[in-house]
């Protein structure tokens, strides 16, 4: 429910405010008229005003110092005044405070229209701004709820994990107790179905661990720094190569990276999932090959990293970046389904795009953008 | 496990099949001739201070380790903590926290009250056998402790 605005009209005689009372008559606000300065003052107390009409030639207080002592207070500070005078004057350094807030001009005897502009320009000025600060206030309403439900939603999905971590626990151990202690009593095909049992309590445990990964990464502060890419990139390269375990020689191709800025962690944890995809799903080929470039395009720094492997149908391209979604069968290749949701999230949170190409058993092409910092040096 | 000997080892844990699982691996290694088991954490204190239906003896003056789960009824385990590591014969017996959060807030706080290790519940079967006999032979057999003053 709005109220309308309120206008302030100061000038010692009586008629004068009459007269600005008709010539305002069909405006939509509420008029405050006062004779003095002080009066004036005493208003201001009760009041918010969105615009005053101040006449310059009075008695004991003038225009000008009344405008002055309302900029001095931090209520009034911002009210813009409208100075009705017979004479127009230029002696602006008369007006102390005059830079603090907006102010005009108009002479008497004045037209109706001028000042019925003028008012008016004023008074939508402040209407704006009070649109502009409940509006502030929604946001900052919004702000708060999102943070809360945020907090809830970790803390929910914490004592998720571990309250359905207890039972797998059980589970597991159990099935591996009654294979330990009745192993005489178990034949083959009694052994292999506590295996099973065994292997899916773990596997649920794994599930659990991606999706607090997940939540994790959704809630990571950024920190971003001027990451040098070719050596980042191939950091990760050696620490997967390290931990593979195969024969067949997989052949890098890495181009010169641009350097880029961003949240080194989670850069990391891109290039981690990005380049242990390619190597998995190459794994079967008798030469596989990964090759890993980047360009700055403008405002955009954009890395590719492509391999000769299965690749995947992009009929299902939409499932690419699903939670749990794969393309390929548990048999094929192993996997949660969760790393690229993850990829997706952290490419996100930084300002860039994640997308793919692909071709069923010719590989695969996944790129990432993210933005050009401007004041790195590249 | 008679009357009068020494409590060695307490497991304070108030989920049965983690409790049962931790015997068992504890007994695989010969440990757990003088283990006690307590699964609440009220009773917990009293057997700890004597108190209620433990009062009579110092039931501790054997101990050589308390393994504690932070999640338990009516007092939880950083409770249990705090008045051990405040207590000043009580605050040398060497605790270790075994359970299921990996919450940083609960590894910090319990470091801060001085809890002498921290370790997580894994749920693959081999190493929580592994984890629980492991912690169970250090306290016990490798590591010296001072034990609790008198």
């Amino acid at each position: 429910m709005d109220t309308k605005p309120k206008i302030l009209i100061v000038d010692d005689k009586p008629q004068n405010l009459r007269a600005l009372e008709v010539v305002l008559k069909d405006l939509d606000i509420e008029l405050v008229q006062t004779t003095s300065g002080n009066d004036a003052l005493k208003a201001t107390l009760h009041n918010d005003f969105a615009l005053a009409l101040l006449d310059i030639q009075m008695p004991e207080m003038d225009g000008y110092e009344l405008a002055a002592i309302l900029r001095e207070e931090e209520k009034t500070a911002h009210v813009p005044f409208i100075f009705i005078s017979a004479v127009y004057t230029d002696n602006l350094n008369v007006f102390k405070g005059y830079e603090k807030g907006a102010f005009s001009f108009i002479t008497k005897p004045f037209q109706s229209e001028i000042l019925i502009n003028k008012v008016k320009f004023f008074i939508e000025k402040h209407q704006q701004e009070i649109a502009l600060h409940k509006l502030n206030d929604d946001l900052k309403k919004k702000n708060a709820e999102l943070e809360l439900v945020n907090n809830e939603l970790e803390s929910f999905t914490y004592s998720v994990s571990h309250d359905l971590r207890s039972p797998l626990r059980a589970m597991n151990g159990y099935a591996h107790i009654l294979k330990e202690d009745y192993e005489k009593l178990l034949d083959e095909e009694a052994k292999r179905l506590l295996a099973n049992i065994s292997e899916n309590a773990q596997k649920m445990a794994d599930l659990i661990d991606s999706l607090l990964d997940l939540s994790r990464m959704g809630k990571k502060e950024i920190a971003k720094q001027t990451i040098d890419m070719n050596k980042l990139v191939r950091e990760v390269i050696h620490d997967l190569e390290v931990n593979r375990v195969s024969n067949e020689q997989l052949q890098w191709n890495i181009f010169d990276l641009p350097k880029v800025k961003a949240d080194p962690e989670l850069l990391k944890r891109v290039l981690v999932n990005l380049l242990s995809n390619a190597l998995k799903y190459s794994g079967k080929r008798e030469k596989p090959v990964v090759e890993v470039g980047g360009h700055t395009k403008e405002a955009k720094t954009v890395f590719y990293i492509k391999d000769n492997g299965v690749g995947f149908d992009m009929r299902f391209y939409n499932k690419l970046f699903g939670v749990f979604q794969r393309l390929h069968k548990p048999g094929e290749f192993e996997g949660t389904g969760i790393g690229l949701a993850i990829v997706q999230r952290i490419i996100s949170k930084c300002g860039g795009e994640i997308w793919a190409e692909a071709e069923v058993d010719k590989g695969a092409t996944f790129y990432f953008s993210l933005p050009t910092d401007n004041t790195s040096k590249i | 496990m008679n009357e009068n000997s020494q409590v060695e080892i307490l497991l304070i844990e108030d989920n049965y099949n983690d409790a049962e699982l931790a015997v068992r691996s504890l007994k695989k290694h010969n440990l757990t001739a003088k283990l006690k088991h307590i699964d609440d954490g009220a009773e917990a204190l009293d057997f700890i201070f004597s108190k209620g239906s433990y009062s009579g003896r110092d039931q501790l003056s054997g101990i050589k380790l308390i393994i504690l789960d932070l999640k338990l009824p009516k007092v939880n385990g950083l409770e249990i903590l705090t008045q051990l590591k405040t207590n000043e014969q009580k605050k040398m017996i060497p605790v270790v926290i075994f359970t299921s959060s990996s919450h940083e807030k609960d590894v910090i706080e319990s470091y801060r009250l001085g809890v002498n290790s921290y370790i997580v519940k894994p749920v693959n079967f081999q190493s929580f056998n592994t984890a629980i006999a492991e912690l169970g032979m250090y306290w016990l057999l490798l590591n010296h402790s001072p034990g609790p003053a008198n």
